[in-house]
Protein backbone atom coordinates (compact mmCIF):
# COMPACT_ATOMS: atom_id res chain seq x y z
CA UNK A 1 0.00 0.00 0.00
CA UNK A 2 1.77 3.20 -1.09
CA UNK A 3 1.31 6.79 0.93
CA UNK A 4 -2.63 7.71 0.99
CA UNK A 5 -3.07 11.51 0.08
CA UNK A 6 -6.28 13.25 0.59
CA UNK A 7 -6.98 13.62 -2.47
CA UNK A 8 -7.28 9.84 -3.19
CA UNK A 9 -9.63 9.49 -0.48
CA UNK A 10 -12.36 12.29 -2.09
CA UNK A 11 -11.79 10.57 -5.86
CA UNK A 12 -12.79 7.20 -3.91
CA UNK A 13 -15.82 8.70 -2.04
CA UNK A 14 -16.89 10.77 -4.97
CA UNK A 15 -16.37 7.66 -7.35
CA UNK A 16 -18.54 5.81 -4.97
CA UNK A 17 -21.31 8.38 -4.78
CA UNK A 18 -21.73 8.79 -8.48
CA UNK A 19 -21.47 4.96 -8.94
CA UNK A 20 -24.47 4.46 -5.72
CA UNK A 21 -26.31 7.53 -6.04
CA UNK A 22 -27.23 7.18 -9.68
CA UNK A 23 -28.48 4.24 -8.92
CA UNK A 24 -29.85 4.59 -5.53
CA UNK A 25 -30.24 8.19 -4.49
CA UNK A 26 -30.49 10.56 -7.72
CA UNK A 27 -31.90 8.01 -10.00
CA UNK A 28 -33.91 8.43 -13.16
CA UNK A 29 -37.36 8.55 -13.55
CA UNK A 30 -39.48 5.43 -12.86
CA UNK A 31 -40.89 3.11 -15.48
CA UNK A 32 -44.57 3.98 -17.72
CA UNK A 33 -47.20 2.03 -16.73
CA UNK A 34 -46.42 -0.92 -19.35
CA UNK A 35 -43.22 -1.29 -17.63
CA UNK A 36 -41.24 -0.32 -20.30
CA UNK A 37 -38.60 2.50 -19.80
CA UNK A 38 -38.09 5.71 -20.82
CA UNK A 39 -34.76 7.47 -22.20
CA UNK A 40 -33.57 8.79 -19.11
CA UNK A 41 -33.25 5.45 -17.79
CA UNK A 42 -30.66 4.51 -20.44
CA UNK A 43 -28.37 7.73 -19.57
CA UNK A 44 -28.60 6.47 -15.51
CA UNK A 45 -27.29 3.06 -16.87
CA UNK A 46 -24.44 4.76 -18.94
CA UNK A 47 -23.30 7.06 -15.56
CA UNK A 48 -23.36 4.03 -13.67
CA UNK A 49 -21.05 1.82 -16.29
CA UNK A 50 -18.84 5.03 -16.03
CA UNK A 51 -18.83 5.13 -12.25
CA UNK A 52 -18.01 1.50 -11.77
CA UNK A 53 -14.90 2.66 -14.05
CA UNK A 54 -13.71 5.68 -11.87
CA UNK A 55 -14.49 3.54 -8.95
CA UNK A 56 -12.08 0.89 -10.27
CA UNK A 57 -9.66 3.43 -10.75
CA UNK A 58 -10.29 4.91 -7.42
CA UNK A 59 -9.27 1.85 -6.06
CA UNK A 60 -5.97 1.25 -8.33
CA UNK A 61 -4.27 4.61 -7.09
CA UNK A 62 -3.90 2.94 -3.88
CA UNK A 63 -1.53 0.63 -4.91
CA UNK A 64 0.39 2.09 -7.86
CA UNK A 65 3.17 4.51 -8.43
CA UNK A 66 3.06 8.23 -8.43
CA UNK A 67 3.66 8.30 -12.17
CA UNK A 68 0.49 5.95 -12.69
CA UNK A 69 -1.22 7.72 -10.19
CA UNK A 70 -1.09 11.16 -12.35
CA UNK A 71 -2.20 9.13 -15.18
CA UNK A 72 -5.14 7.34 -13.29
CA UNK A 73 -6.03 11.12 -12.40
CA UNK A 74 -6.19 12.34 -15.89
CA UNK A 75 -8.60 9.38 -16.52
CA UNK A 76 -10.83 9.93 -14.01
CA UNK A 77 -10.74 14.13 -14.75
CA UNK A 78 -11.47 13.30 -18.70
CA UNK A 79 -14.01 10.42 -18.06
CA UNK A 80 -15.70 12.20 -15.39
CA UNK A 81 -16.49 15.42 -17.72
CA UNK A 82 -17.44 12.99 -20.65
CA UNK A 83 -19.59 11.93 -18.01
CA UNK A 84 -21.37 15.06 -17.26
CA UNK A 85 -22.71 15.33 -20.61
CA UNK A 86 -24.22 11.46 -20.52
CA UNK A 87 -27.68 12.75 -19.57
CA UNK A 88 -29.24 15.51 -21.78
CA UNK A 89 -26.35 15.66 -24.30
CA UNK A 90 -25.19 12.38 -25.52
CA UNK A 91 -28.30 10.24 -24.38
CA UNK A 92 -31.38 12.35 -24.20
CA UNK A 93 -33.77 13.12 -20.95
CA UNK A 94 -37.37 13.06 -20.36
CA UNK A 95 -39.66 15.78 -21.65
CA UNK A 96 -40.37 17.99 -19.52
CA UNK A 97 -37.89 19.54 -17.14
CA UNK A 98 -39.63 19.23 -14.31
CA UNK A 99 -39.55 15.30 -14.13
CA UNK A 100 -37.35 13.64 -12.01
CA UNK A 101 -34.21 13.08 -14.27
CA UNK A 102 -34.19 16.61 -15.43
CA UNK A 103 -34.65 17.97 -11.45
CA UNK A 104 -32.56 15.59 -10.32
CA UNK A 105 -29.97 12.69 -11.87
CA UNK A 106 -28.72 15.18 -14.14
CA UNK A 107 -27.89 18.04 -11.82
CA UNK A 108 -26.12 15.39 -9.36
CA UNK A 109 -24.22 13.91 -11.85
CA UNK A 110 -22.69 17.15 -13.08
CA UNK A 111 -22.44 18.31 -9.91
CA UNK A 112 -20.39 15.07 -8.81
CA UNK A 113 -18.41 15.07 -12.09
CA UNK A 114 -17.18 18.78 -11.55
CA UNK A 115 -16.22 18.16 -8.69
CA UNK A 116 -14.26 14.99 -9.23
CA UNK A 117 -12.48 16.51 -12.14
CA UNK A 118 -11.60 19.60 -9.83
CA UNK A 119 -10.05 16.94 -7.59
CA UNK A 120 -8.53 14.91 -10.00
CA UNK A 121 -6.77 18.35 -11.49
CA UNK A 122 -5.39 19.19 -7.92
CA UNK A 123 -4.46 16.08 -7.66
CA UNK A 124 -2.06 16.21 -10.69
CA UNK A 125 -1.23 19.92 -10.01
CA UNK A 126 0.18 18.66 -6.30
CA UNK A 127 2.23 15.75 -8.41
CA UNK A 128 3.96 17.64 -10.71
CA UNK A 129 4.48 20.36 -8.08
CA UNK A 130 5.97 17.92 -5.96
CA UNK A 131 7.84 16.15 -8.45
CA UNK A 132 9.57 19.87 -9.60
CA UNK A 133 10.39 20.29 -5.89
CA UNK A 134 11.78 16.92 -6.23
CA UNK A 135 14.25 18.23 -9.15
CA UNK B 1 3.43 44.70 2.80
CA UNK B 2 4.72 41.40 1.50
CA UNK B 3 6.16 39.68 4.90
CA UNK B 4 2.95 40.67 6.92
CA UNK B 5 0.49 38.90 4.03
CA UNK B 6 2.90 36.44 4.21
CA UNK B 7 2.55 35.94 8.58
CA UNK B 8 -0.73 36.29 8.59
CA UNK B 9 -1.26 33.63 5.61
CA UNK B 10 1.26 31.34 7.78
CA UNK B 11 -0.79 32.17 11.21
CA UNK B 12 -3.95 30.58 9.48
CA UNK B 13 -1.87 27.21 8.05
CA UNK B 14 -0.64 27.11 11.21
CA UNK B 15 -3.51 26.25 12.98
CA UNK B 16 -5.70 24.17 10.58
CA UNK B 17 -8.07 22.80 12.79
CA UNK B 18 -8.73 26.55 14.23
CA UNK B 19 -8.82 28.48 10.32
CA UNK B 20 -11.06 25.55 9.25
CA UNK B 21 -13.91 25.92 12.13
CA UNK B 22 -13.44 29.74 10.88
CA UNK B 23 -13.82 29.16 7.09
CA UNK B 24 -16.99 26.83 7.48
CA UNK B 25 -18.52 29.37 9.96
CA UNK B 26 -18.25 32.11 7.54
CA UNK B 27 -18.92 29.69 4.31
CA UNK B 28 -22.48 28.70 6.36
CA UNK B 29 -23.20 33.11 6.70
CA UNK B 30 -22.45 33.49 3.38
CA UNK B 31 -24.35 30.75 1.99
CA UNK B 32 -27.41 31.45 3.73
CA UNK B 33 -27.20 35.39 3.07
CA UNK B 34 -26.72 33.99 -0.88
CA UNK B 35 -29.02 30.52 -1.11
CA UNK B 36 -31.50 32.78 1.21
CA UNK B 37 -32.01 35.84 -1.00
CA UNK B 38 -31.80 33.84 -4.36
CA UNK B 39 -34.67 31.31 -2.94
CA UNK B 40 -37.11 34.71 -2.08
CA UNK B 41 -35.81 36.71 -5.00
CA UNK B 42 -36.90 34.04 -7.36
CA UNK B 43 -40.47 33.03 -5.22
CA UNK B 44 -40.65 37.44 -5.96
CA UNK B 45 -40.20 36.69 -9.20
CA UNK B 46 -42.20 33.89 -9.96
CA UNK B 47 -45.30 35.33 -8.33
CA UNK B 48 -44.70 38.60 -10.63
CA UNK B 49 -44.41 36.58 -13.59
CA UNK B 50 -47.53 34.54 -12.75
CA UNK B 51 -49.59 38.34 -12.03
CA UNK B 52 -48.82 38.74 -15.29
CA UNK B 53 -49.29 35.68 -16.78
CA UNK B 54 -52.76 35.38 -15.82
CA UNK B 55 -52.91 39.16 -17.53
CA UNK B 56 -56.88 39.27 -16.98
CA UNK B 57 -59.30 40.79 -14.24
CA UNK B 58 -61.82 38.09 -14.41
CA UNK B 59 -61.63 34.91 -15.18
CA UNK B 60 -65.00 33.35 -15.61
CA UNK B 61 -65.05 29.14 -15.77
CA UNK B 62 -67.63 26.62 -15.68
CA UNK B 63 -69.22 26.26 -11.72
CA UNK B 64 -68.37 22.44 -11.70
CA UNK B 65 -64.92 23.59 -12.17
CA UNK B 66 -64.94 25.28 -8.93
CA UNK B 67 -66.20 22.90 -7.21
CA UNK B 68 -63.75 20.09 -8.19
CA UNK B 69 -60.93 22.41 -7.04
CA UNK B 70 -59.62 21.64 -10.82
CA UNK B 71 -59.43 25.18 -11.64
CA UNK B 72 -56.56 26.23 -8.80
CA UNK B 73 -55.22 22.69 -9.96
CA UNK B 74 -54.70 23.56 -13.45
CA UNK B 75 -54.21 27.96 -13.48
CA UNK B 76 -51.70 27.59 -9.99
CA UNK B 77 -50.31 24.01 -9.63
CA UNK B 78 -49.76 23.12 -13.45
CA UNK B 79 -51.66 20.07 -13.45
CA UNK B 80 -53.27 19.22 -16.65
CA UNK B 81 -57.04 18.68 -16.79
CA UNK B 82 -60.13 20.16 -18.56
CA UNK B 83 -63.63 21.98 -18.85
CA UNK B 84 -66.03 22.90 -21.08
CA UNK B 85 -69.10 25.24 -20.94
CA UNK B 86 -71.43 25.32 -23.63
CA UNK B 87 -70.17 28.77 -26.02
CA UNK B 88 -73.80 30.51 -26.02
CA UNK B 89 -72.34 31.22 -22.38
CA UNK B 90 -70.03 33.02 -23.34
CA UNK B 91 -72.11 35.43 -25.55
CA UNK B 92 -73.99 36.10 -22.66
CA UNK B 93 -70.98 36.93 -20.74
CA UNK B 94 -69.83 39.71 -23.73
CA UNK B 95 -73.31 41.20 -23.22
CA UNK B 96 -71.93 41.90 -19.67
CA UNK B 97 -71.93 46.00 -19.27
CA UNK B 98 -68.36 47.21 -18.46
CA UNK B 99 -66.55 44.46 -20.74
CA UNK B 100 -63.47 45.97 -22.17
CA UNK B 101 -61.77 43.25 -23.49
CA UNK B 102 -63.03 39.20 -23.96
CA UNK B 103 -61.40 36.15 -24.76
CA UNK B 104 -61.68 32.71 -24.83
CA UNK B 105 -59.71 29.82 -23.74
CA UNK B 106 -59.94 25.70 -24.35
CA UNK B 107 -57.97 23.35 -21.88
CA UNK B 108 -57.08 19.93 -23.44
CA UNK B 109 -54.96 17.45 -21.26
CA UNK B 110 -52.67 15.19 -23.59
CA UNK B 111 -52.40 11.64 -23.49
CA UNK B 112 -48.59 10.33 -22.45
CA UNK B 113 -46.09 11.70 -24.96
CA UNK B 114 -44.33 9.74 -27.02
CA UNK B 115 -41.24 9.47 -24.82
CA UNK B 116 -42.64 10.35 -21.68
CA UNK B 117 -45.34 8.85 -18.69
CA UNK B 118 -46.66 12.40 -18.48
CA UNK B 119 -49.18 14.29 -20.08
CA UNK B 120 -48.71 17.39 -21.12
CA UNK B 121 -51.93 20.77 -20.53
CA UNK B 122 -52.68 22.22 -23.87
CA UNK B 123 -54.06 25.57 -23.89
CA UNK B 124 -55.54 27.24 -26.57
CA UNK B 125 -56.96 30.52 -27.68
CA UNK B 126 -58.13 32.57 -30.49
CA UNK B 127 -55.17 34.82 -32.03
CA UNK B 128 -58.10 37.53 -33.07
CA UNK B 129 -59.35 38.66 -29.44
CA UNK B 130 -56.70 36.97 -27.04
CA UNK B 131 -55.00 39.43 -24.29
CA UNK B 132 -53.69 37.48 -22.05
CA UNK B 133 -51.12 34.63 -23.76
CA UNK B 134 -50.74 36.42 -27.46
CA UNK B 135 -48.31 39.24 -25.82
CA UNK B 136 -46.10 37.05 -24.24
CA UNK B 137 -45.96 34.72 -27.04
CA UNK B 138 -44.69 37.71 -29.30
CA UNK B 139 -41.78 38.25 -27.63
CA UNK B 140 -40.68 34.76 -29.03
CA UNK B 141 -42.66 34.24 -32.02
CA UNK B 142 -44.05 37.49 -33.83
CA UNK B 143 -45.48 35.73 -37.12
CA UNK B 144 -49.24 34.31 -36.76
CA UNK B 145 -49.73 30.60 -35.76
CA UNK B 146 -50.95 28.41 -38.23
CA UNK B 147 -53.13 25.25 -37.90
CA UNK B 148 -51.50 22.67 -36.19
CA UNK B 149 -48.36 25.12 -35.16
CA UNK B 150 -47.80 24.79 -31.59
CA UNK B 151 -45.84 27.13 -28.66
CA UNK B 152 -43.84 24.85 -26.22
CA UNK B 153 -43.22 26.37 -22.72
CA UNK B 154 -39.54 26.35 -21.46
CA UNK B 155 -39.64 23.26 -19.60
CA UNK B 156 -40.49 20.88 -22.32
CA UNK B 157 -37.92 19.19 -23.86
CA UNK B 158 -38.70 20.27 -27.40
CA UNK B 159 -37.33 22.81 -29.95
CA UNK B 160 -38.71 24.91 -32.40
CA UNK B 161 -38.98 22.80 -35.94
CA UNK B 162 -39.66 19.68 -33.63
CA UNK B 163 -42.86 17.46 -34.46
CA UNK B 164 -45.12 16.33 -31.55
CA UNK B 165 -48.06 14.18 -31.99
CA UNK B 166 -51.07 14.86 -29.61
CA UNK B 167 -53.81 11.88 -29.97
CA UNK B 168 -52.21 10.87 -33.44
CA UNK B 169 -52.03 14.32 -34.82
CA UNK B 170 -48.98 16.15 -35.40
CA UNK B 171 -48.03 19.17 -34.73
CA UNK B 172 -45.02 21.99 -35.37
CA UNK B 173 -43.17 23.74 -33.03
CA UNK B 174 -42.91 27.05 -34.14
CA UNK B 175 -41.21 28.67 -31.38
CA UNK B 176 -40.08 28.16 -27.90
CA UNK B 177 -41.32 30.55 -25.06
CA UNK B 178 -38.83 31.91 -22.15
CA UNK B 179 -38.76 30.86 -18.78
CA UNK B 180 -41.70 32.03 -16.77
CA UNK B 181 -41.23 30.26 -12.95
CA UNK B 182 -45.09 28.99 -13.72
CA UNK B 183 -47.02 26.35 -14.90
CA UNK B 184 -47.40 27.81 -18.58
CA UNK B 185 -43.58 26.40 -18.94
CA UNK B 186 -45.05 22.73 -18.94
CA UNK B 187 -47.50 23.81 -21.50
CA UNK B 188 -48.37 23.83 -24.88
CA UNK B 189 -49.99 26.83 -26.54
CA UNK B 190 -51.92 26.63 -30.08
CA UNK B 191 -54.98 28.34 -32.32
CA UNK B 192 -58.46 27.75 -31.36
CA UNK B 193 -58.54 25.99 -34.54
CA UNK B 194 -56.20 23.73 -34.11
CA UNK B 195 -57.19 22.94 -29.98
CA UNK B 196 -60.77 21.90 -31.82
CA UNK B 197 -58.57 19.83 -34.17
CA UNK B 198 -57.42 18.06 -30.83
CA UNK B 199 -60.20 17.85 -29.21
CA UNK B 200 -61.83 16.20 -31.94
CA UNK B 201 -59.03 13.53 -32.39
CA UNK B 202 -59.27 12.88 -28.68
CA UNK B 203 -63.05 12.10 -28.91
CA UNK B 204 -62.63 9.96 -31.97
CA UNK B 205 -59.81 7.91 -30.32
CA UNK B 206 -61.67 7.54 -27.50
CA UNK B 207 -58.88 9.07 -25.08
CA UNK B 208 -60.88 11.06 -23.73
CA UNK B 209 -64.39 10.78 -22.13
CA UNK B 210 -66.26 13.44 -22.91
CA UNK B 211 -69.00 14.06 -25.20
CA UNK B 212 -68.41 17.48 -26.89
CA UNK B 213 -68.93 19.49 -29.94
CA UNK B 214 -65.53 21.06 -29.82
CA UNK B 215 -66.69 23.99 -31.92
CA UNK B 216 -69.28 24.76 -29.88
CA UNK B 217 -67.52 24.54 -26.26
CA UNK B 218 -64.66 26.60 -23.95
CA UNK B 219 -63.17 26.63 -21.18
CA UNK B 220 -62.96 29.81 -19.44
CA UNK B 221 -63.41 33.42 -20.62
CA UNK B 222 -60.90 36.22 -19.55
CA UNK B 223 -62.30 39.44 -19.27
CA UNK B 224 -60.55 42.87 -18.95
CA UNK B 225 -62.93 45.67 -17.18
CA UNK B 226 -63.51 48.83 -19.27
CA UNK B 227 -62.24 52.26 -18.08
CA UNK B 228 -64.90 53.75 -16.03
CA UNK B 229 -66.23 50.60 -14.50
CA UNK B 230 -64.86 48.49 -11.34
CA UNK B 231 -63.79 44.74 -11.73
CA UNK B 232 -66.14 44.32 -8.73
CA UNK B 233 -69.06 45.35 -9.80
CA UNK B 234 -68.64 43.31 -13.55
CA UNK B 235 -67.71 40.47 -11.45
CA UNK B 236 -70.56 40.20 -9.76
CA UNK B 237 -72.84 41.28 -12.44
CA UNK B 238 -71.63 37.79 -14.07
CA UNK B 239 -72.43 35.63 -11.31
CA UNK B 240 -75.99 37.13 -10.85
CA UNK B 241 -76.84 37.14 -14.23
CA UNK B 242 -75.16 34.24 -16.05
CA UNK B 243 -76.20 30.39 -14.96
CA UNK B 244 -74.02 27.97 -14.64
CA UNK B 245 -70.89 29.61 -14.44
CA UNK B 246 -68.50 31.17 -11.96
CA UNK B 247 -66.34 34.42 -12.26
CA UNK B 248 -63.40 35.10 -10.29
CA UNK B 249 -61.36 37.87 -9.49
CA UNK B 250 -57.88 36.70 -11.04
CA UNK B 251 -55.44 38.68 -7.88
CA UNK B 252 -58.05 36.67 -5.63
CA UNK B 253 -57.00 33.33 -7.14
CA UNK B 254 -53.39 34.02 -6.11
CA UNK B 255 -54.15 35.36 -2.49
CA UNK B 256 -52.95 32.06 -1.05
CA UNK B 257 -49.55 31.81 -3.36
CA UNK B 258 -48.96 35.22 -1.91
CA UNK B 259 -49.64 34.33 1.69
CA UNK B 260 -47.10 31.30 1.41
CA UNK B 261 -44.72 33.23 -0.73
CA UNK B 262 -44.67 35.68 2.51
CA UNK B 263 -44.75 32.70 5.28
CA UNK B 264 -41.65 31.36 2.99
CA UNK B 265 -39.98 34.75 2.90
CA UNK B 266 -40.31 35.99 6.39
CA UNK B 267 -39.35 32.52 7.68
CA UNK B 268 -35.79 32.76 5.44
CA UNK B 269 -35.88 36.30 6.85
CA UNK B 270 -35.51 35.16 10.34
CA UNK B 271 -33.45 32.11 9.60
CA UNK B 272 -30.67 34.96 7.82
CA UNK B 273 -30.47 37.29 10.57
CA UNK B 274 -30.31 34.49 13.06
CA UNK B 275 -27.45 33.01 11.65
CA UNK B 276 -26.14 36.23 10.96
CA UNK B 277 -26.04 37.14 14.60
CA UNK B 278 -24.95 33.74 15.89
CA UNK B 279 -21.78 33.82 13.45
CA UNK B 280 -20.65 37.26 14.65
CA UNK B 281 -21.03 36.21 18.06
CA UNK B 282 -19.07 32.93 17.23
CA UNK B 283 -16.59 35.02 15.42
CA UNK B 284 -16.25 37.31 18.05
CA UNK B 285 -15.50 34.83 20.70
CA UNK B 286 -13.09 33.08 18.58
CA UNK B 287 -11.44 36.10 18.24
CA UNK B 288 -11.57 37.11 21.61
CA UNK B 289 -9.72 34.06 22.32
CA UNK B 290 -7.45 33.35 19.73
CA UNK B 291 -6.15 36.71 20.97
CA UNK B 292 -5.86 35.87 25.02
CA UNK B 293 -4.23 32.61 23.90
CA UNK B 294 -2.01 34.82 21.45
CA UNK B 295 -1.05 37.30 23.76
CA UNK B 296 2.50 36.35 23.96
CA UNK B 297 3.32 36.08 20.46
CA UNK B 298 2.01 39.68 19.40
CA UNK B 299 4.42 40.97 22.90
CA UNK B 300 7.39 39.28 20.95
CA UNK B 301 6.61 40.63 17.86
CA UNK B 302 6.12 44.10 19.40
CA UNK B 303 9.86 43.81 21.48
CA UNK B 304 11.29 42.78 17.93
CA UNK B 305 10.21 45.92 16.49
CA UNK B 306 6.30 45.75 14.96
CA UNK B 307 4.25 48.44 15.45
CA UNK B 308 0.90 48.38 17.33
CA UNK B 309 -0.93 49.44 14.09
CA UNK B 310 1.11 46.38 12.06
CA UNK B 311 -0.40 43.71 14.58
CA UNK B 312 -3.79 45.21 14.41
CA UNK B 313 -3.26 45.04 10.91
CA UNK B 314 -2.40 41.28 10.64
CA UNK B 315 -5.12 40.72 13.22
CA UNK B 316 -7.28 42.12 10.78
CA UNK B 317 -5.73 40.37 7.67
CA UNK B 318 -6.24 37.05 9.75
CA UNK B 319 -10.26 38.03 9.54
CA UNK B 320 -10.03 39.43 6.05
CA UNK B 321 -8.56 36.01 4.57
CA UNK B 322 -10.73 34.21 6.89
CA UNK B 323 -13.80 36.44 5.49
CA UNK B 324 -13.08 35.93 2.15
CA UNK B 325 -11.98 32.00 1.82
CA UNK B 326 -15.04 31.34 3.74
CA UNK B 327 -17.50 34.14 1.90
CA UNK B 328 -16.29 32.39 -1.54
CA UNK B 329 -16.69 28.24 -0.71
CA UNK B 330 -20.04 29.43 1.18
CA UNK B 331 -21.50 31.78 -2.02
CA UNK B 332 -19.88 29.26 -4.25
CA UNK B 333 -21.78 26.25 -2.60
CA UNK B 334 -25.15 28.45 -2.83
CA UNK B 335 -24.90 29.41 -6.56
CA UNK B 336 -24.78 25.55 -7.27
CA UNK B 337 -26.89 24.28 -5.02
CA UNK B 338 -29.97 26.62 -6.35
CA UNK B 339 -28.84 26.75 -9.92
CA UNK B 340 -28.54 23.23 -9.81
CA UNK B 341 -31.55 21.84 -7.84
CA UNK B 342 -33.93 24.91 -8.86
CA UNK B 343 -36.03 22.74 -10.69
CA UNK B 344 -36.39 20.27 -7.06
CA UNK B 345 -36.67 23.21 -5.25
CA UNK B 346 -39.67 24.50 -7.08
CA UNK B 347 -41.24 21.03 -7.31
CA UNK B 348 -41.25 20.89 -3.36
CA UNK B 349 -41.97 24.28 -2.22
CA UNK B 350 -45.13 23.98 -4.90
CA UNK B 351 -44.93 27.81 -5.63
CA UNK B 352 -43.90 29.40 -8.75
CA UNK B 353 -40.11 29.66 -8.69
CA UNK B 354 -38.03 32.18 -11.27
CA UNK B 355 -34.09 32.35 -11.05
CA UNK B 356 -33.53 36.18 -11.28
CA UNK B 357 -31.16 37.05 -14.52
CA UNK B 358 -27.11 36.64 -14.25
CA UNK B 359 -26.09 40.34 -13.32
CA UNK B 360 -28.54 39.88 -10.10
CA UNK B 361 -27.33 36.68 -9.15
CA UNK B 362 -23.90 38.30 -9.29
CA UNK B 363 -24.86 41.39 -7.14
CA UNK B 364 -26.44 38.75 -4.65
CA UNK B 365 -23.30 36.93 -4.52
CA UNK B 366 -21.06 39.10 -5.02
CA UNK B 367 -22.99 41.15 -1.59
CA UNK B 368 -23.10 37.79 0.19
CA UNK B 369 -19.42 37.41 -0.26
CA UNK B 370 -19.36 41.47 1.38
CA UNK B 371 -21.19 40.35 4.38
CA UNK B 372 -18.96 37.52 5.10
CA UNK B 373 -15.60 39.42 4.71
CA UNK B 374 -17.22 42.74 6.61
CA UNK B 375 -18.70 40.35 9.56
CA UNK B 376 -15.17 38.54 9.96
CA UNK B 377 -13.53 42.05 9.97
CA UNK B 378 -16.01 43.65 12.28
CA UNK B 379 -16.22 40.33 14.83
CA UNK B 380 -12.28 41.06 14.55
CA UNK B 381 -11.80 45.01 15.44
CA UNK B 382 -12.53 44.69 19.15
CA UNK B 383 -9.78 41.96 19.31
CA UNK B 384 -7.50 44.36 17.28
CA UNK B 385 -8.23 47.15 19.29
CA UNK B 386 -7.39 45.06 22.46
CA UNK B 387 -4.34 43.89 21.14
CA UNK B 388 -3.24 47.36 20.36
CA UNK B 389 -3.46 48.77 23.44
CA UNK B 390 -1.79 45.63 25.65
CA UNK B 391 1.38 46.37 27.78
CA UNK B 392 3.62 44.44 26.47
CA UNK B 393 6.27 44.41 29.36
CA UNK B 394 3.47 43.25 31.77
CA UNK B 395 2.70 40.01 28.74
CA UNK B 396 6.38 38.92 28.92
CA UNK B 397 6.71 39.20 32.35
CA UNK B 398 3.18 36.98 32.83
CA UNK B 399 1.58 39.41 35.19
CA UNK B 400 -1.63 39.42 32.40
Amino acid sequence: MKKVQITDILILLLSAALCLGVKLVFHACDSKEDSSWMACHWAQQAVFASGISLTIFSVLRFFVQKQTKMGLSFATAVLSIITAFVPGVFISLCMMNTMRCHAIMRPAVILLCILLAIVSVTDILLHKNGNEAKT
Amino acid sequence: MKNKLHLAIRNLTGRPIRTTALFVLTAILSLTVCGGTLLVTSLRNGLHSLESRLGADIMVVPYEATTKASLENIILQGNTGYFYMDNSLMEKIANTEGIGQISAQFFLASTSSGCCSVSVQIIGFDPETDFTITPWIQRSYSKELQTLDIVVGNDLNAFVGDTLTFYGTKCHVAAKLEKTGTYYDTSVFTSKETIQMLIQSSIEQKLNYFDVDPEQVVSCVMINVADGYSVEEVLNDINIHVKKVKAVRTKEMIADISSSLSSVSDMIGVLIAAVWILSIMILFLVFSMNINERKREFAVLRVIGASRKKISALVMQEALYTGLIGGVLGTGIALLGVAAFHQLIEEQLELPFLLPDMRFILVIAVSALAISILSGILAASVSAGRISSMDTALILRGDN
